[in-house]
């Protein structure tokens, strides 16, 4: 109780010197002198800060904005030029290499090829030498006859003229014996064929 | 016991708002530079009563307290030139340069070598390496900040012409609130007729951007005239709307002027306020509590400072994109 008869008694004193002191001096009482200095000291403030502070930095930041959008444009522009190009010499490198795996096929058939005609040629020579063979040997085999022939004709004049010698004329057992084997040999080659 | 106590110190507090006699009657044990010489050294150039050490710091004065050794806690007072009045249709202009005038000064020269040697360095690290390092990045991060996403959002389309005044704004406000916050300076954004002024500024800027932007509609932000109603209540939504459109066209102003004063006034009277709690107690094992609340104040302060210029220069923009917006 005190303590807030005390509170009171000093807060009256305070607001009796305050009021004493505003009559001599009021803060809310503006000084003419000071607001036209202040005029005057704000209006060349902001002249000089205009044409020497903000403005270069204003300047000096849009030019650096200027310059970074400009190298961020360039370097997308960039970018897409490489994906581009990457784009381009990926397709380059799946056209040559299905390129190359055509190449590698077309051989692959063409030797392929070239081996198929290889046997048959072969083959069909193999053939054709085993009809020569054949043919000749025909050949042969018929020369060879006629030759056995002439020598058994020989022969058989040989002998037979041994024989006749002593008892008939040559000439006309000869033709004898002739027609004899001419029949001979016809029936042979038939029985042959 | 404990609640009692609380309530007589914050009794306490308020009375010393007011700087009762029973403070100052004490010799200081320990505070801040700028929080005693005032009570012990009354200004030779401006006279206080000798218990008052708030008014002081935050009123205006013809002297200029600067730096003495090695006694730096008792400031030299430097008297400042007076001059004679200038009159102008009744009204006299002092136009003597007074201890905010100096800090105006001295936060636009501040001001000036910050921004135009960052903008020098941002130009040469651009021209060098493409980009601004350091200090220079820094500043533009700022000042970036303040027009990409404060600014030219609310100033609406082609606002780009405003975007140097709304910078100047919180650029002068800020380098102004901070030397409030340095010893032997003072802060001239504490002033209403330095808040109301720019205020001024920014009420002339809002309503000329609304007749560049509106033309001849521009007279609609002042009469109410909304051809949609029926005849009656049209004119009788007239009558009343008009006084109220004109009311909000100097309300506005008024209340950056008042919202930026307040700010900055009232957090030096806190701080000291806490001190002042030193000589109310009367007890030297007290001291720490109060320096740390001061100390926590004027960290405050800081920040308070940063958020009113941002505040000033947020307002300021869309009040002129408020109005170059409207049809």
């Amino acid at each position: 109780m005190r303590t807030l008869r005390n509170a009171v008694a000093l807060l009256t004193i305070a607001a009796t010197t305050a009021g004493a002191e505003e009559v001599k001096k009021s803060l809310l009482e503006p000084s003419y002198g000071l607001m036209v200095w202040t005029l005057f000291i704000f209006a060349i403030l902001v002249f000089i800060l205009s044409k020497y502070a903000f403005g270069p930095i204003t300047a000096a930041v849009e030019a650096r904005e200027k310059a970074l959008e400009d190298a961020i444009e360039s370097a997308r522009r960039d970018r897409e030029e490489a994906a581009k190009l990457l784009a381009e010499h990926r397709a380059a490198l799946d056209a040559s290499r299905g390129e190359a795996q055509k190449l590698i096929a077309d051989a692959r058939v063409a030797a392929e090829r070239v081996a198929a005609e290889m046997i048959e040629k072969a083959h069909a020579d193999q053939a054709q030498q085993l009809v020569r063979a054949r043919q000749e040997i025909e050949t042969e085999k018929a020369k060879a006859i006629s030759e056995l022939r002439r020598e058994a004709v020989d022969l058989a004049i040989a002998g037979a003229g041994k024989v006749i010698e002593k008892n008939l004329d040559q000439a006309g057992n000869r033709q004898l014996v002739e027609s004899f084997l001419a029949s001979v040999t016809a029936n042979a080659v038939a029985t042959s064929r | 016991m404990k609640t009692s106590s609380l309530l007589k110190s914050a009794a306490l507090v308020l009375a010393l708002f007011g700087a009762s006699a029973r403070a100052a009657a004490q010799e200081p044990v320990r505070a801040e530079p700028s929080a005693n010489v005032a009570a012990e050294h009354a200004s030779p150039c401006e006279e206080y009563a000798p218990d008052d050490i708030v008014s002081p710091h935050i009123t205006d004065s013809h002297c200029l307290e600067l730096p003495s050794f090695p006694r730096f806690w008792v400031p030299h007072e430097v008297p400042l030139p007076r001059w004679e009045p200038i009159v102008v249709g009744g009204i006299s202009f002092d136009m003597s340069p007074t201890r905010h005038v100096v800090m105006l000064l001295l936060a636009s020269t501040l001001v000036c070598l910050t921004l135009i040697l960052a903008a020098r360095s941002h130009r040469r690290h651009t021209s060098m390496i493409g980009r601004p390092k350091g200090f220079s990045n820094g500043i533009e991060a700022m000042v970036l900040y303040i027009r990409q996403e404060v600014a030219l959002p609310n100033l609406g389309h082609h606002g780009e012409g405003y975007v140097p005044f709304i910078l100047t704004l919180f650029w002068f406000i800020l380098f102004a609130n901070l030397l409030g916050l340095i010893p032997y300076g003072s802060t001239a954004t504490g002033n209403i007729a330095v808040t109301g002024t720019l205020a001024i500024i920014t009420f002339f800027m809002v309503e000329i951007a609304g007749i560049r932007a509106n033309g001849i509609g521009y007279l609609n932000t002042i009469f109410y005239w909304n051809k949609e109603l029926p005849v009656g209540v049209r004119e009788f939504m007239f009558l009343l709307m008009t006084p109220v459109e004109i009311i909000g066209k100097f309300s506005k102003p008024f209340a950056l002027a008042i919202r930026l004063f307040a700010n900055m006034t009232a957090g030096h009277i806190v701080v000291l306020g806490m001190i002042s709690l030193i000589f109310a107690f009367k007890n030297i094992w007290i001291v720490p509590a109060p320096l740390l609340m001061a100390t926590a104040i004027m960290v405050l302060e800081l920040f308070v400072s940063f958020l009113q210029a941002f505040i000033f220069a947020l307002l300021a923009s869309v009040f002129i994109g408020t109005i170059r917006a409207h049809h």
